[in-house]
């Protein structure tokens, strides 16, 4: 029974976060690299429909549940956390190690949680590691981002817990299955919580806030799991709510537009997770069996090309000590290897054929035009134009051909972070050749050929028509060195009057009332401290206690006795 | 940029087009596949569009200096 315990994914990384701190540094790295490979092989082991069952008191808990939608993003996120860690195997900071290998644990008991009690607990648990690898940059600006990420963190979790108990109070049950499309209390709340992870507009500002503040590495992590396990859970909870379709296309459309206006490369490529995501939600609105297919295939691959763009952007960061587009340019002859790797993930999310972008991203936007919905097809074709520009040209573009004359000391790049990145291109390409060897994966059967002529078409046109544009407005997009304003101006903006009102204000009424206190006992202790004084207003009123005559301190003493009795006797 | 890119550039759209004219069967699943070439427009103005009025929304509203919260 334990042993199959430690078997679940989940729970074996996190046996890893104690056991790293106990070895010795020089092995860490490397030791890391075992937790990922193991849950791979326990994913790949187990077949469907296989479940792990505990109890907690009268709660009978499904602690780990197979099927094909899980397995589909347990694979994926233990690949992430493989290449991620390969990634980051120069990293000799014990406590970004053991947050990424928490955070890569969190992720994996979500996917294989089979009860909403158990998902909440990991949920949460990638809540605090994640802001770890945040704080882990150690600058002020780190700080005051991870502590607004946690806060914001901490307000999904608890309205996901909160309708979830909710849920749980009015049908007992804390299966894990799809939700009525209603907008009852609990389901609204469970929506919001999960919403909140994946960056629903106006929910996602703590994504493009902290993301590009974290460390080189950390943001690896980072950009895997949280916003995906949310796609993960809505396909579970809410696929066919078809909200989620007008919400999708809403992150589609803005990510693509902060994606062209931000000049810095970590910026542009936050941003555009948010857009990503958006394609999935769409999907999941949809909702029809290849509408699903391509969320999970469109998560599947993301993490890939993704993964692979914020490592090279990462890599540039790390060389050239900037990230700023207009303090970058010309790379392309010092780093062609990072530049060539680049392209492969620019022209996987552009969905150009043979890279993995094409199978699952075609799966979508034909999934939404064949249900029906022709104009979300026209838009979703739309945010493809604005990928394209933004992060398959404009980046790549003007950090690594447009020479803007900066003088650039370039540091040179670990061995490790380019094994990372040739494995995630690698897998690009395959599954860019070889569709199938993901399409046995998806958990919906369906009949589709992404390499039809008319999908090539379809791409090849859009492309070149972005491309000619961008040619001849190519410097409208140059680097700039300037910040883009979000909604996340409002709270920020007004944390200041927050912290007035709730804080300052609040302090000072403390103060206030301490200080009348403090004033009636100095006051209150002068004026008694002589009784005589009110006992007979014709003696001396500077008159003293050691004054007094026999007669007066045996009275006084009576009436002090009787005082202390009447207490005595009152209290027992 | 080198023209034998553009060229290049150029047959690929021509082979789209003729692939668009000859070989396309199901070339009727879209009311927009009447308008030819319609995904090269949608391309094009797309990108026209995202380009100005992106640029025009950040300049108007958006942009700030870089320590503008710090401030």
């Amino acid at each position: 029974m334990i042993t199959e315990f430690l078997t679940i994914p989940g729970v074996l990384i996190l046996l890893g976060c104690f056991l790293l701190p106990l070895l010795p540094e020089r092995v860490r790295s490397s030791v890391f690299l075992i937790f990922p490979v193991a849950a791979l092989a326990f994913i790949m082991m187990r077949p469907d429909g296989y479940t792990i069952t505990g109890a907690i008191g009268n709660y009978d808990l499904i602690l780990f549940q197979m099927d094909e939608l899980s397995r589909v993003f347990g694979l994926i996120f233990a690949i992430t956390g493989l290449t991620a860690g390969i990634y980051a195997w120069h990293i000799k900071d014990l406590s970004q190690q053991v947050a990424a290998l928490g955070y890569m644990g969190g992720a994996l008991g979500v996917t294989f949680a089979g009860d909403l009690f158990t998902l909440i607990v990991y949920w949460e648990l990638m809540a605090v590691t994640s802001t770890m690898l945040i704080w882990a940059r150690g600058t002020r600006e780190s700080d005051r981002a991870g502590m607004r990420y946690l806060i914001y963190h901490v307000l999904g979790g608890g309205l996901l817990f909160a309708g979830i108990l909710w849920h749980f109070t009015q049908t007992g049950s804390l299966a894990v299955q799809t939700l009525e499309y209603e907008f009852t209390v609990a389901n609204v709340l469970m929506l919001l919580g999960v919403g909140v992870n994946a960056a629903f507009i106006p929910l996602h500002t703590w994504l493009s806030d902290a993301y590009p503040k974290a460390t080189i590495t950390g943001t690896i992590f980072m950009a895997a799991f949280t916003t995906k396990t949310a796609v993960y859970v809505l396909i579970r909870l809410f696929p066919g709510w078809e909200i989620l379709i007008w919400a999708g296309l809403a992150m589609t459309l803005y990510g693509i537009f902060y994606a062209v206006v931000c000049k810095d490369i970590r910026e542009i490529l936050s941003y555009h997770i948010i857009s990503q995501v958006g394609y999935m939600v769409v999907a999941i609105g949809v909702g029809t069996d290849m509408a699903l297919n391509g969320s999970a295939a469109h998560a599947y691959n993301n993490l890939l090309y993704k993964g692979l763009m914020f490592m090279a952007g990462g890599a540039v960061m790390y060389a050239a000590g900037t990230s700023r587009l207009a303090e970058l340019g010309g790379l392309g002859k010092k780093m062609k290897w990072v530049f060539a790797l680049y392209v492969v993930g620019g022209f996987s999310i552009s969905g150009l054929p043979l890279f993995a972008g094409f199978i699952s991203k075609g799966l979508i936007i034909d999934g939404a035009g064949y249900a029906g919905y022709e104009g979300v097809m026209l838009l979703l074709l739309l945010a493809g134009v604005g990928t394209f520009l933004s992060v398959g040209l404009k980046l790549p573009y003007f950090t690594w051909v447009y020479d803007a004359g900066n003088k650039i000391d370039l540091k040179p790049i670990p061995v490790n972070m380019y094994i990372a990145m040739g494995m995630s291109a690698f897998l690009c390409i395959f599954y860019g050749v070889f569709p199938n060897a993901l399409y046995t994966f998806l958990p919906h059967e369906m009949d589709y050929n992404p390499y039809t002529i008319y999908h090539f078409v379809e791409i090849m046109q859009i492309s070149l028509g972005t491309f000619v544009v961008f040619w001849y407005l190519r410097e409208k997009l140059k680097g700039e060195i300037v910040m883009v304003l979000d909604l996340d101006w409002f709270y920020r903006k007004a944390a200041p009057a927050t912290r007035t009102v709730f804080v300052n204000k609040v302090d000072r009424f403390y103060d206030l009332v301490e200080e009348g206190i403090l004033a009636t006992a100095s006051w209150s202790a002068k004026v008694f401290k002589n009784p005589m004084t009110w006992l007979n207003p014709f003696t001396d009123k500077k008159n003293q206690a050691s004054t007094y005559s026999p007669g007066m301190e045996v009275v006084m003493s009576f009436i002090m006795i009787c005082f202390l009795a009447i207490a005595i006797f009152y209290f027992i | 940029m080198n023209n034998k890119i553009w060229i290049a550039l150029g047959i690929l759209f021509l082979v789209t087009l003729g692939f668009e004219f000859t070989v396309l069967a199901d070339y009727d699943s879209h009311w927009w596949n009447a308008i030819p070439a319609f995904y090269a427009i949608w391309g094009l103005a797309g990108c026209i569009v995202i380009i100005y009025v992106a640029k025009f929304i950040s300049k108007k509203f958006l942009n700030r200096d870089i320590d503008y919260y710090d401030n």
